[in-house]
């Protein structure tokens, strides 16, 4: 079914597993694997997620079982279970997760019973089959949450009915991910609730032992931490709904709108923070006002992302700015369903803007799908052509934008030509950190 | 040397009695790797590392118009994504026009691992050809294949008559070896099967003798210097201004060349290494199939080891004295300007870490700037090191630490030697800065790190760092190592286990 990919734009499940973990507070992944899948995996992180860095325990200092030849003909749990030992001596942390590489898998080591031997000890060990053959980053985030709230989160709790739990934001496959968890939070606290995040600003590894207290689950996304969503509700009997990413006035109406309905929150009073946070918006983006006309800052739009990004920025491109995202291309690997759902969310625009989207996972493939839809250039004596245009998209995108002639921002993973720290695209104040970088762009040479 | 025929390498542990675990004093090193007893030491706790074909990717990401294909799951080769903008703009320091770096994953998944993941790389092959039109389709074969035995070769011969480009096959299997540089023996080995190629010479229709004389004399003049990725264009163009000097033309591969490039490997004179542990498997090669010659010892950073350089090429093209008046000229005009650095540097401690010969020629470039070497960390070990620790002539208290990556040995070390400046690589340096040390990187590829040049960029580099060193000490102030403070107490190299060395020895 799969078929290779051109410059992809996630790691394995194993990266997205590391990827998951190290975002936990005072988590610590124990790699068992081959000596080279770290190694490899921190480089994708730390490089290409606006310079995470190597963070508390990750990059070169990740703990790793590093297992060779031998250990591929003889078996590995005894290097695991010297490793595990080994690593509570001297790493610190009150949770260690064991996660798999390719090769354990396959020649059969048994990591969750190894990691079972060390119950009792003075922090769990969990251990997780995380292989990177089983998929993409997205799903090392799946199975690493599944885990998470199978094992980790403790069973029959007393729901508190202003409590929720707010996933689906990758870390990583986000690089805004811990800003925009704050930007959803905070939001959410503004209608009473509780939020826990897992991986935001001040949490704590109790707020997900205790996630079972929450009364609903909201999962940010069409695809990532579904699954999880659904083992959480088998396992702690806590319902979830699904919303897209939501940046600008548009797209987080619709948020705030679904999640209103399904908390049970009275209309108007979710109506009365749309507005109170509309009016804070445009106190801001008026100033935009004479710019925007005096120049004439309406663009042509390119949008190339996951599939959270992909809806969002187009929304918030067609609704908010009034631009015009003529081509959408979703980057993820995505089963038909999944493609389905997403594409639903490109629908009941408030502008005229009906975006071409295209599912494709290679990153040459961008170009081939412009030139298909805007007509070319026939040398004609007059010529139509895309422009003014901007790229919104990874820092893979800017070899295209290079020979569109086209400013560029990157967005969406991977990013190595921006430094991001607690900077956050969704929501409200998201969608205006996001206008003052295209915006930027477009003044930068002035 | 010839292992040229066989479709893989051996690995480093093999060919080289590579180790990359070890404690103790350079002494004990020196006198171990001698033994051959180093061979087989392990760990028993360990931090990740990079594998064969992370390292792989260092050298084969710079070849222009080339695609690189990494026959693996999905996030093999991943750490490309970091490097792709920079890439580009190191390739067209080179070539204006260069693509940039393209790779492809073929993304074996579950029913591959079961059903073999060949019609996969076939795919990716072709797509590759047609849709770049790239002068060489590179495919790097990962841990995964090679243990469902996908047979790499077979398919890529059967698709070499199907495509435009040549194809070069990489066996880069990560779970294969524990030294990372066995990498450079696998792609130098995959180049030397189907780059290198000596071109037919045909007759002359209308002899000319002129032009034959002209030719061989240029040949007769002409280096292959072979660059590391670690190495900057400013390194490049320093050593061509040396060799200028002599009246030699430098010629700089593997890195940032054209596949086809390599075509013409053969005419030369000499081929000249900057590093023994890059380049011994190649120029090895090269001399035995082409009978061409190496210099392969020195590597030209610091006075000292850049002398010693320039004249194994001086010996070579019996041009002694001219290489002794450039050295001359050369180093009394860096001396003076090294003059103003040498109070501000003389007596600080240093510790380093990197690559063997690098961290071994750094420090002996430190130790003409007046600084002191309070403690090494070499990624890896081998034979190689030698000559520089004897020239290094440290005292029985300086510690070597063998390890590739392994920081948590290296933070106990430097909680014990609070050296003045840490010297290290990339994925290490942020573990010394959070313990407050100045780090100055030990290579970086938009700085001159090599030749004369090189020495007083280091020193005016080193200076600056020393000036203002609170960025890092505001880091140590506010954040904390992974590690409980017990470890600290503990030998730090309490978790390498010699046993399977000393039973085998």
């Amino acid at each position: 079914m799969s078929k290779f990919v051109d410059r992809p734009r996630y790691t394995c499940a194993l990266g997205g597993a590391i990827g998951t973990l190290i975002n936990l507070p005072r988590v610590i992944p124990v790699l068992h694997a081959a000596a080279g899948c770290g190694g490899n995996i921190a480089n994708a992180l730390n490089g290409a997620a606006g310079y995470l860095g190597s963070g508390y325990c990750s990059g070169q200092a990740l703990p790793s079982s590093n297992v060779y030849e031998n250990e591929i003909v003889f078996g590995g749990e005894g290097r695991l279970t010297e490793q595990i030992a080994n690593t509570l001596k001297v790493v610190d942390g009150d949770l260690y997760v064991v996660v798999t590489g390719c090769m354990v898998e396959m020649i059969g080591d048994d990591a969750k019973s190894v990691a079972r031997k060390f119950a009792g000890n003075r922090a769990p060990v969990l251990a997780a089959d995380t292989g990177g053959f089983k998929g993409n980053s997205f799903k090392g985030y799946d199975i690493v949450l599944e885990l998470l709230f199978r094992e980790l989160v403790i069973k029959n709790q007393s729901k508190d009915p202003k409590t929720v739990n707010l996933w689906g934001i990758v870390p990583i496959q986000d690089v805004f991910w811990k800003g925009n968890l704050e930007v959803l939070k905070t939001l959410l606290e503004k209608l009473g609730y509780r939020v826990n995040t897992f991986f935001g600003e001040g949490e704590t590894l109790d707020n997900l032992k205790n996630a079972a207290s929450a009364v609903f689950n909201i999962v940010v996304s069409d695809t990532a931490g579904v699954e999880p969503a659904r083992v959480f509700e088998e396992e702690h009997g806590t319902p979830f709904i699904t919303v897209p990413f939501p940046i600008g006035t548009y797209g987080t109406e619709q948020f705030l709108n679904a999640v209103g309905k399904a908390l049970g929150i009275e209309e108007a009073f979710i109506n009365r923070l749309i507005q109170e946070e509309k009016k804070h918006f445009y106190s801001y983006l008026e100033r935009l006002a004479d710019v925007y006309n005096d120049l004439d800052l309406q663009r042509y739009a390119v949008v190339v992302g996951d599939s959270n990004y992909a809806q969002a920025l187009t929304r918030f491109l067609a609704d908010d700015l009034g631009w015009l995202p003529e081509l959408v291309v979703v980057t993820d690997l995505l089963t038909e369903n999944e493609q389905e759902r997403v594409t639903a969310r490109f629908g009941n625009y408030l502008s005229p803007i009906r975006p071409k989207l295209v599912f494709d996972s290679d990153t040459s493939s961008v170009k081939k799908h412009l030139f298909n839809h805007w007509p070319i250039n026939r040398n004609q004596r007059y010529y139509d052509g895309f422009n003014p245009a901007f790229v919104v998209g990874s820092a893979f995108e800017r070899d295209l934008a290079d020979s569109l002639g086209a400013p560029h921002l990157s967005v969406t993973y991977p990013i190595s030509n921006r430094v991001v720290l607690d900077r956050a695209y969704a929501g409200y104040t998201g969608a205006l950190r996001l206008a003052e970088d295209l915006f930027s762009t477009l003044v930068g040479s002035r | 040397m010839d292992f040229i025929k066989e479709k893989a390498p051996p690995v480093r542990e093999d060919r080289l009695k590579a180790c990359n675990a070890f404690g103790g004093s350079c002494c004990q090193l020196a006198e171990g790797a001698r033994k051959g007893c180093l061979n087989g030491i392990k760990r028993t706790f360990a931090q990740t590392q990079g594998c064969q074909l992370n390292l792989s990717m260092a050298i084969l990401n710079t070849l222009r118009n080339a695609v690189i294909i990494i026959h693996a799951p999905i996030g093999c080769g991943g750490g490309s994504t970091a490097m792709a903008g920079l890439t580009k703009n190191f390739q067209k320091l080179r070539d204006a026009k260069a693509p940039g770096l393209i790779w492809l994953n073929t993304n074996l998944d579950e029913s591959d691992v079961i059903k073999g993941g060949e019609s996969k790389l076939r795919e990716a092959v072709l797509y590759a050809d047609r849709e770049f039109r790239p002068s060489a389709i590179i495919v790097a074969n990962s841990c995964v294949p090679a243990l469902i035995g996908d047979d790499l070769d077979g398919i890529l011969a059967q698709l070499q008559a199907e495509v435009a480009a040549k194809i070069v096959p990489v066996h880069c299997e990560g779970f294969k070896t524990k030294i990372q540089a066995s990498a450079y023996d696998a792609v130098y080995h995959g180049i030397l099967r189907n780059l290198v190629d000596v071109r037919e010479e045909y007759e002359r229709v209308i002899p000319d003798e002129l032009e034959e004389l002209a030719e061989n004399y240029r040949r007769s003049k002409t280096v292959n210097i072979l660059n590391v990725s670690s190495m900057s264009r400013f390194d490049e163009d320093e050593l061509t201004r040396l060799l200028r000097a002599l009246e030699l033309n430098a010629r700089f591969m593997p890195c940032y060349a054209h596949p086809d490039d390599f075509e013409t490997v053969t005419e030369a004179a000499l081929n000249v290494s900057i590093c023994a542990t890059h380049d011994d498997y190649f120029v090895g090669h090269l001399q035995a199939q082409y009978g061409i010659p190496f210099v392969l010892r020195a590597i030209p950073i610091g006075i000292m080891n850049t002398n010693k350089w320039l004249r194994d090429i001086g010996k070579f093209f019996t041009i002694e004295d001219r290489v002794e008046r450039l050295i001359e000229a050369e180093t009394r005009e860096l001396e003076k300007a090294l003059a103003p650095y040498r109070e501000a540097l003389r007596g600080k401690r240093a510790f380093l870490a990197g690559g063997e010969i690098r961290v071994l020629a750094n420090a002996t470039a430190l130790v003409e700037l007046g600084l002191e070497v309070v403690g090494l960390k070499g990624y890896h070990y081998d034979g190689f090191g030698d000559d520089f620790l004897n020239d290094l002539d440290l005292s029985d208290e300086v510690l070597f630490n063998v390890a590739t990556g392994q920081p948590f040995e290296q933070s106990n070390l430097l909680e014990r030697l609070k050296p003045d400046i840490y010297v290290g690589h990339t994925g290490g340096n942020v573990w010394a800065a959070k313990q407050g040390f100045p780090v100055y990187p030990i290579f970086g590829q938009t700085v001159n790190y090599m030749g004369y040049n090189g020495v007083f960029e280091l020193a005016r580099r080193l200076t600056r760092l020393l000036k203002n060193p609170v960025f890092n000490r505001n880091l140590a102030a506010n954040t904390r190592l992974p590690y409980f403070e017990d470890w600290y107490k503990q030998d730090p190299f309490s978790y390498i286990d010699d046993s399977p060395a000393q039973s085998n020895g």
